[in-house]
């Protein structure tokens, strides 16, 4: 009934867009090295600590400060640890503290960012004030005042309960250097995932194809549901990338001044801040952590890099 | 006449992820002293990138390969980018499409209308504001003196084309490239530019090229027209040799399937199968083969060249990149 | 294209008002109120195309979202095969939006990308369900079929096509629910000029293949004239003129309409050459403080003191031509 050939598309490819997204990731290569290093750093840091070839914490004074050889591949460091199995364990700790954190802000922001692009209005206003009072607060102050306030009361509570109950639950004080860490650093990290999501919404719900979904009949849930958030995916996709490398980076950082994962559990931070005494004499003590701390942020931006350009597909047209 | 511009197998390409984007492919014409040429073609056709090769106007990412532009006789595609900008200042005047968005919103009128002589000319501001007020007042904005202290939101979209007009005509260029300058005005305002522009065109005596996507806004207007198509110019001639018998397919399937206020109204429109090519995948041979009803074998593996008609055109040629002869299959008038 | 079947009007909209309310000044404190439509009446014959004509702001793309319930309208009503869409419930209007229907301006952004063209047109089967589960594919290829694609392009994507092929599909879509009335919403402008045509036709050969009544809303008057039946012309908020396409066309009696008219360029030059063309002088209004009396009386070469003062009503001239302009007896006598 047309006056036209049937009219085709050029190519003959057919491609859903998250596999379009897929094989742009793959052709950009910068992108594949980071991911390839980040898939490393989570096996590194699942499996690690089982495959290390000394304990973390166990000290050989005879061989300190050595430098690296077959037997200690990193060498050592000033209590003659080997710097390797302290580097594998550190990645775990970035993991852990990344991988919280993240979790954490998104929760937090997708509640908030979602309820303020939804429902606008005054509710939305009070949420974008939230985060912009909660983004002019300097974290590292956010972070000290929380380790220096925090800490003391709630570990002398656990050595109490301890002397009371003798419950072994309460002796080790370790984890709360975590949760202490990942709890202050997904404060300061969730106005970004909220502020993120809140445009997202925005942005969707205006959208033609919502308007023609809507004249169609579509119920709001089902709007929602196959409307909105598929296509919110990928920018928060970007941002857990992007904040996972951060939040490591930043673990690492309050390690290193003292307000963050304590020594004897390694962090690259703390490692740093021991190397930094002694490098003149004994470099690869800081080189080993240091270098690998790079990489990870590297790796980390590469792959969203990447991942922001294979999801924003059509920047041509 | 003499020729104010000449364009000489120009090719300009974009640097794009993949490889390249043949944005135009070979493109030689000219333009006499005074004279006023249309160039009309759809979206990703070349035309607003050949007309800004010729002043070397840009994005980063574009590059001229091939071919020569002279203007007045001088070479533009070898000159150095201060010359260049010294000529885009004083011989060629510019007018965009889009008014709304061409003006910085935080300077007055007045000093964006005389950012470019205080520059080029090192002329007193004061001088060079009275200036202003008199091409204002050329372009018919009435009470000009006051307007040059206001700022752009204060316009209308028809009265900041206006001010788009008299920045481009206060060097006095010799040469104007409007680029769609009435496509985001309503027809109303449109009819008022157009007779604006033709009214400083006799008065100024200058040379304008108009791009547009649209071939019947060109036929009150210009001497000449281009036709231009997947990055070629397919079809070039005098007014009454396009509108009353064009010579390429696409032209005239163009002509036909323009729904005008004359035409038989409800019927089926005569309409041009398929899609512009895609410029990423350019097809082979003549970029119009896979829609032309006329094609030929050698349609999809050569590309025709650009060629005056023999016994078509009268004193300025018709020329048709068509390896049919089309004579005597046109438009039926 | 059925220019007698004008007994029973499908789609009676009357007196028509919205005003968007908008902040203004620099820091948002100052409220204002867009007129963006003021008081439009019309009707729209079963089987009929009313042509929608105007300038950017004269509200005719309000009028279609309004009339559609997709813009809450201030107040007027909107009357579907008799029933007020304005009073229904939100249930019950998102049963009717079965029968009517709506094909936007840029078929860019109104595909949701992340779904393939088969979800996209089998979307309004499922929500209003058209047809059993297992024939929704055969009715899906079935439309592409009807808007001149080839079936197998159900699973892919809307990026992988052109804008014409895309307003295809939007055509398609909002065929799939079987409806009655379609609003369209300058479906070709956003289209390259080689392409126009295609979805012209398209829109003509579905009109008569399904018994469609349309509402065209557009800018470009010789479209307009080619797909309508009747036409409405459209200035800052109010119906200025509203006639049979032969009549508006032929015998164009509002000022504005000449002057509309007369603006469009024709692709003859010889006729270019003579034509004496009416300029309008000024810009349009602006919405949110229009003029008092008849919204076009500041550009209008006739305006008397009267044109300021009161608001013309639309006045039935013979034939169903219907004209709002206070001196149109005097302008004919003078134009004669």
């Amino acid at each position: 009934m047309t006056d036209q050939a049937l009219l085709l598309p050029q190519e003959e490819k057919q491609f859903s867009l998250a596999k379009d997204a897929f094989i742009r990731l793959v052709a950009n290569r910068l992108a594949i090295v980071g991911m390839v290093l980040v898939v490393f750093l989570f096996f590194v840091a699942i499996f690690g600590p089982y495959l290390t070839p000394y304990d973390f914490l166990s000290q050989d004074l005879m061989s300190r400060n050595q430098a690296p050889s077959w037997l200690h591949w990193f060498g050592t460091d000033d209590l003659g640890r080997d710097i390797m199995s302290r580097v594998i364990y550190g990645s775990r700790t970035a993991v852990i503290v990344g991988f919280s954190t993240v979790s954490f802000s998104l929760v937090i922001g997708i509640f908030l960012g979602a309820l303020g692009g939804y429902f606008g209005g005054k509710i939305d206003a009070f949420i974008v004030w939230l985060i912009d009072i909660t983004m002019s607060i300097p974290s590292l102050l956010l972070v000290i005042v929380i380790n220096v306030s925090l800490k003391p009361p709630l570990v002398n509570w656990m050595d109490a309960q301890y002397v009371a109950t003798g419950n072994q639950i309460y002796r080790n004080t370790i984890w709360v250097d975590f949760v202490l860490v990942f709890g202050s650093l997904a404060l300061i990290k969730w106005p970004k995932a909220a502020r993120i999501i809140r445009g997202q919404i925005l942005s969707i719900r205006n959208k033609n194809y919502v308007v023609a979904a809507e004249a169609l009949g579509v119920p709001t849930s089902r709007i929602v549901r196959r409307y909105v958030i598929p296509n919110a995916i990928g920018p928060i996709i970007v941002y857990i990338s992007a904040a996972l490398g951060e939040a490591m980076v930043l673990e690492s950082s309050f390690s290193f001044l003292g307000v963050g994962v304590r020594p004897p559990i390694p962090s690259w931070g703390n490692m740093i801040s021991d190397g930094l005494r002694i490098w003149q004499m004994y470099p690869h003590v800081l080189a080993a952590p240091a270098a690998v701390l790079a990489i990870v942020t590297i790796a980390f931006s590469f792959l969203g890099d990447g991942l922001n350009d294979a999801l924003n597909p059509r920047q041509w047209k | 006449m003499t020729k104010l511009l000449e364009v000489n197998n120009l090719h300009t390409r974009f640097k794009v992820r993949n490889g390249y984007l043949h944005a135009v492919n070979g493109v030689s014409f000219s333009l006499d002293k005074g004279e006023m040429l249309g160039v009309v073609g759809e979206s990703g056709c070349g035309k607003s990138v050949s007309m800004m090769s010729l002043i070397r106007l840009l994005p980063p990412a574009a590059q001229i390969t091939e071919g020569e532009v002279f203007i007045d006789g001088e070479d533009i595609t070898n000159a150095s980018v201060s010359r260049v900008n010294a000529i885009r200042g004083s011989k060629v005047g510019m007018i965009f499409q889009d008014p709304m968005t061409s003006l910085n919103p935080f300077m007055k009128i007045g000093d964006q209308i005389i950012e470019g002589i205080v520059y080029h000319k090192k002329i007193a501001r004061a001088d060079a504001l009275s200036q202003a007020a008199k091409y204002l007042k050329m372009v018919g904005i009435s009470n000009a003196e006051h307007r040059l202290g206001e700022y752009p939101h204060q316009l209308s979209g028809g009265m900041r084309q206006r001010v788009m007009i008299a920045m481009a005509l206060l060097n006095e260029p010799s040469l104007v490239i409007a680029d769609e300058p009435t496509t985001a005005l309503d027809v109303t305002i449109q009819a008022q530019i157009v007779e604006l522009v033709k009214g400083l065109r006799e008065k100024l005596n200058m040379s304008i090229i108009w791009i547009t996507h649209d071939l019947s806004l060109l036929a009150g207007m210009v001497d000449r027209i281009m036709v231009m198509y997947g990055g070629y110019i397919v079809e070039e001639a005098v007014i009454d040799d396009i509108y009353k018998s064009p010579l390429h397919p696409y032209t005239i399937g163009l002509l036909k399937s323009i729904p005008s206020l004359k035409t038989e109204a409800g019927s089926r429109l005569p309409s041009i199968p398929g899609a512009p090519p895609n410029l990423f995948t350019p097809p082979t041979g003549c970029p119009f083969s896979p829609r032309c009803t006329y094609k030929v074998d050698r349609c999809q593996s050569e590309v025709p060249a650009l060629a005056a008609v023999p016994g078509a055109g009268g004193d300025r040629p018709h020329r048709v990149a068509c390896w049919v002869d089309m004579r005597g299959r046109g438009v039926e008038q | 294209m059925n220019t007698h079947a004008q007994q029973k009007p499908l789609v009676v909209v009357e007196n028509l008002v919205k005003h968007f309310p908008i902040k203004i000044g620099a820091f948002g404190t100052e409220s204002a109120v867009v007129h963006a439509i003021d008081g439009v009446s019309f009707e729209i014959y079963q089987g009929e195309t009313l042509g929608l004509v105007g300038e950017s702001g004269c509200g005719k793309s309000t009028t279609g979202f309004a009339l559609l319930q997709l813009h809450k309208a201030t107040s007027g009503s909107v009357k579907f095969d008799g029933v007020d869409l304005s009073k229904l419930p939100a249930k019950d209007l998102r049963a009717m939006r079965k029968r009517v229907q709506i094909v936007f301006q840029d078929p860019y952004s109104t595909l949701n990308p992340r779904m393939t063209i088969g979800e996209a047109l089998s979307e309004p089967m499922r929500v209003h369900k058209i047809c059993p589960e297992k024939e929704t594919q055969q009715r899906v290829a079935q439309l592409i079929r009807d808007v001149g694609l080839n079936p197998n392009v159900a699973n892919r994507y809307p990026h992988e096509f052109s804008g014409g092929q895309r307003q295809r599909i939007c055509i398609a879509r909002a065929l799939a629910s079987n409806p009655e009335f379609i609003v369209c919403d300058e479906p070709i402008s956003a289209l390259d000029v080689s392409i126009q045509a295609q979805i012209i036709n398209l829109l003509m050969d579905i009109q008569e293949k399904y018994n469609l009544t349309y509402l065209f809303i557009a800018h470009d008057l010789a479209v307009v004239r080619h797909i309508s039946d009747r036409v409405a012309v459209m200035y800052l908020g109010k119906i200025m003129e509203i006639a049979t396409k032969d009549e508006l066309f032929g015998r164009p009696l509002h000022p504005y309409t000449k002057a509309l008219l007369s603006a469009v360029p024709e692709a003859d030059p010889d006729l270019e050459r003579t034509r004496k063309r009416i300029i309008l002088q000024g810009d349009v209004s602006n919405a949110i403080d229009p003029p008092a009396g008849c919204r076009f009386h500041p550009r209008c070469v006739y305006a008397a003191e009267i044109c300021s003062q009161s608001i013309p009503e639309l006045e039935d001239h013979g034939k169903g031509h219907r004209v709002a302009c206070h001196r149109l007896a005097e302008i004919e006598k003078e134009t004669a």
